[in-house]
């Protein structure tokens, strides 16, 4: 048909021209396509990330916080104040005798529920009898200490001894009776002892008994010192021959600063908790949840990693993973939405129990309501039977969520309909103006035609033709190169991240652990048939109306003044 | 003398040029009959290309009123003046005014597409006119790949595709040399008289003027003497 071929050569022969509208509608396409796929990526990251306890069929989550309140939730005992807190958390003030020998290695797990304080299992029963619930799960997440090290030696080192201590003291001179059984002794032994009564008189005490003896003079039949000192020792009397005698030493306080004992425990903490696997579709984590391996089978040790921490610790599914002493085979791991009640480990429920002793101790429940509608009602039920129990509708966890996803995900909703907007209007204003101009350069050519009989409506139709070809091309390279865009997007786009809080604690050796959820999610611009449909339909209508209204323009004119213009 | 073909009965057209108005054709009356060769002379500015357009309907006048074989042509629409010049005339112009993106067989087909003619007989008949101008080898050329003499013979074809009762032609050797512009005289000249085509040539070239039986000169819009019939 003639038409067409005139429509081909028009394309072809002006190629420049036609490459110029094409690759502009193309851009404008392309980006509405990709804009609106950024923002759709983002609105969707934003769901998965924002909306976690929808996203697992949970309305509401019930915990205990710490509060002033002293009765109420929590069984006997517990009052919910601070006192709890540093109760419940005492196991991790550790006795580091506790730990083994001083010197040996030990590897151990600390498990403390932070400022989620636990209650009894029977609390759980009570919230799942209410009305308007559905179904509940109860929960056990406690922040867990990894501590591997040597247990440390305490020495502290004394020296003593050396000193020198003087004693005085007075010693009895000899009675009468000594001094007689010495003199016989000495006479019997062919010594002399001085009759010198006067002398013993006047000094009874004075003198010593030796000098006395010694330099006393008088006769010796014998004669020799040596005689007299064999027989002088041989005739004292045995209290003085030895010196037997008693003394305390003065007191002594021995003071030493010790140095702290020199240790190399190393301190990792993570999350984990305590699921209910009798309930697989309800609870901290769920069977959807599974990205790898499976979700708990009944029986046997069994763990389930959070993807996150899997990657960070190197585990994945047939790993083993040892807590105290037990071992547990990683079944499977999960990924477990943002915001909730999230946990690096998962145990079975009563698993954790055991290994933290938190015996028949839990501290969240998980609830669905019968209808979305229900939840405030059973918000405002769980509040009033459980006094200090915190209850959480998917919105409040929504709105603990941060990070570079709830801004970007802010900011696409604020600005990705705008820019969408913008995008469309610059691919609509694109394709109008450069048809106009295209068209704009061809009303000689156009009056031409008139002039050999070509009606208004087939110049017009001609025209037109040949901007819904320039359309569809544009639209056609538009949504490919779209797609290639948003598909390099998601295999290359930016990293968005989300993080949620759940409580501090304090901790063993001062290191803080706060059950913190992190998750990460790509940035992908997934696209869908509607959008794809709404850039061809701008870059056609674009086309389209600007042929219709340029070709129009130009096919109005006297053929006379058309064929006037230059080109 | 035949029936008239064109009567124009004070016809005038005027131009805003700034302030000024110029005008191009001043109170003009003219009888042209059917079959009649007739040469518009006068220099550049004179008004014979503005009467030319008059004619073919592809300008209103002013002032007057021009009767096409007994139909005033100022009480037909636009899409009536669209039917008549593609049935009654044929156009051929100073710059040829071929459609530069198609080739010498594909712009005569242009004027045959609107007649419903297609396919085959489409090509055919555009292939048979431009036979018949002598541009037969070069039907696949685009315009540019022609000289002045091929592009206007390709012009010339298409003015005669849909066997028009009127040829006009505004200075069709204009962008010629004198022997190409001689030969396409011979031609138009020629086709006159074997289909009984009625011609009308605005010149400034008197040697073309000379040709044609008839030649009515003009100077500031107005005839410079009283038209003589043929």
């Amino acid at each position: 048909m003639f038409y067409l071929r005139y429509l081909r050569s028009e394309l072809l022969r002006r190629r420049l021209r036609t490459a110029l509208t094409v690759a502009g509608l193309a851009v404008g396409v392309a980006l509405v396509i990709v804009i609106s796929g950024l923002s759709r990526g983002l609105d969707r990251a934003q769901k998965t990330a924002l909306n976690p306890l929808s996203g697992i069929g949970t309305d509401l989550t019930v915990t205990r916080g710490v509060q002033q309140d002293t009765s109420g939730f929590g069984g006997p005992g517990g009052g919910g104040g601070f006192g709890d807190v540093i109760r419940s958390n005492q196991s991790v003030l550790t006795d580091l005798s506790k730990l083994g020998k001083p010197g040996s290695h030990f590897v151990h797990d600390f498990f403390l529920p932070g400022t989620q304080l636990t209650f009894p299992a029977s609390q759980g029963a009570a919230v799942d009898s209410l009305n308007g619930v559905a179904a509940s799960a109860q929960g056990l997440l406690l922040i867990a200490e990894h501590q591997e090290g040597v247990v440390p030696k305490i020495v502290a080192n004394f020296k003593t001894g050396g000193q020198t201590y003087q004693i005085r003291r007075n010693i009895s001179p000899l009675t009468a009776a000594e001094r007689a059984a010495f003199q016989q002794c000495l006479e019997k032994n062919g010594a002399t002892f001085g009759q010198q009564p006067q002398s013993q008189q006047s000094a009874p005490q004075g003198q010593n008994g030796f000098g006395g003896g010694g330099g006393g003079g008088g006769t010796t039949r014998r004669g020799g010192r040596g005689f007299f000192g064999g027989a002088f020792q041989q005739c004292l009397p045995a209290r003085l021959r030895q010196f037997r005698g008693s003394f305390t030493t003065p007191q002594q306080t021995l003071k030493q600063v010790l140095d702290p004992p020199q240790t190399n425990i190393k301190t990792t903490p993570y999350t984990i908790g305590g699921v209910d696997q009798t309930q697989p579709d309800i609870g901290l984590v769920t069977r959807a949840q599974v990205t790898k391996g499976s979700y708990f089978t009944s029986g046997g040790k069994q763990a389930l990693i959070a993807t996150t921490y899997a990657a960070k610790e190197k585990l994945s599914v047939g790993s083993k993973l040892t807590l105290n002493g037990t071992t547990f085979d990683v079944v499977g791991l999960v990924s477990p939405p943002l915001g909730g009640q999230t946990a690096d480990v998962y145990l079975p429920l009563k698993q954790l129990q055991t290994l933290a002793g938190q015996k028949n101790a839990a501290n969240v429940i998980l609830v669905r309501a019968d209808k979305g509608s229900d939840v405030k009602q059973v918000k405002a039920e769980i509040t009033s039977k459980l006094q200090g129990a915190q209850v959480a509708t998917a919105q409040d966890v929504a709105d603990r969520v941060s990070g570079s996803l709830v801004s970007a995900a802010n900011l696409s909703h604020n600005l990705g309909l705008v820019l969408e907007i913008v995008a469309a209007l610059a691919a609509f204003l694109l394709a109008a103006l450069l048809t106009l101009s295209s068209v704009g350069k061809r009303v000689r050519e156009l009056g031409t035609l008139k002039a050999i009989g070509w009606t208004q409506r087939l110049v017009v139709r001609q025209i037109v033709g040949e901007a819904a070809a320039q359309g569809v091309l544009g639209a056609v390279i538009g949504v490919i190169v779209g797609v290639v865009v948003a598909v390099l997007v998601g295999a290359f786009g930016p990293t968005l991240t989300a993080d949620s809080s759940n409580g501090s604690a304090t901790s063993l050796l001062g290191s803080a652990a706060v059950r913190t959820a992190h998750e990460t999610l790509k940035l992908k611009a997934p696209l869908s048939i509607g959008v794809v449909l709404l850039g061809l339909l701008i870059a056609l209508a674009g086309g389209l109306l600007a042929g219709a209204a340029g070709g129009l323009r130009a096919a109005r004119l006297r053929p006379a003044e058309a064929m006037r213009r230059v080109e | 003398m035949s029936e008239p073909l064109f009567e124009l009965r004070g016809v005038s057209r005027f131009f805003r040029r700034g302030e000024s108005i110029v005008r191009a054709v001043d109170g003009v009356d003219l009888t042209i009959a059917a079959g009649e060769f007739v040469a518009l002379e006068g220099p550049s500015g004179s008004g014979k290309s503005t009467l030319l357009q008059l004619l073919g309907t592809l300008d209103r006048p002013d002032e007057g009123e021009i009767l096409f074989e007994g139909r005033p042509l100022h009480t037909l629409g636009d899409g009536e003046l669209a039917e008549l010049r593609l049935n009654a005339f044929g156009f051929v112009f100073q710059q040829f005014n071929l459609i530069p993106t198609l080739t010498a067989v594909e712009n005569v087909e242009a004027a045959l597409a609107p007649h419903g003619v297609r396919g085959d007989a489409l090509r055919d008949r555009a292939r048979t006119l431009l036979a018949e101008v002598g541009l037969a080898e070069r039907e696949t050329h685009v315009p540019v790949h022609l000289s002045g003499g091929e592009q206007q013979r390709v012009a010339i074809a298409r003015a005669l595709a849909n066997e028009p009762r009127v040829i006009l032609a505004d200075e069709p050797t204009g962008n010629l040399d004198s022997k190409t512009g001689a030969d396409v005289i011979e031609l138009l000249a020629g086709l006159a008289q074997a289909h009984g085509t009625t011609i009308v040539v605005a010149t400034h070239d008197a040697s073309l003027a000379a040709r044609a039986p008839r030649r009515v000169a003009m100077r500031d819009g107005r005839f410079a003497e009283q038209p003589v019939p043929a």
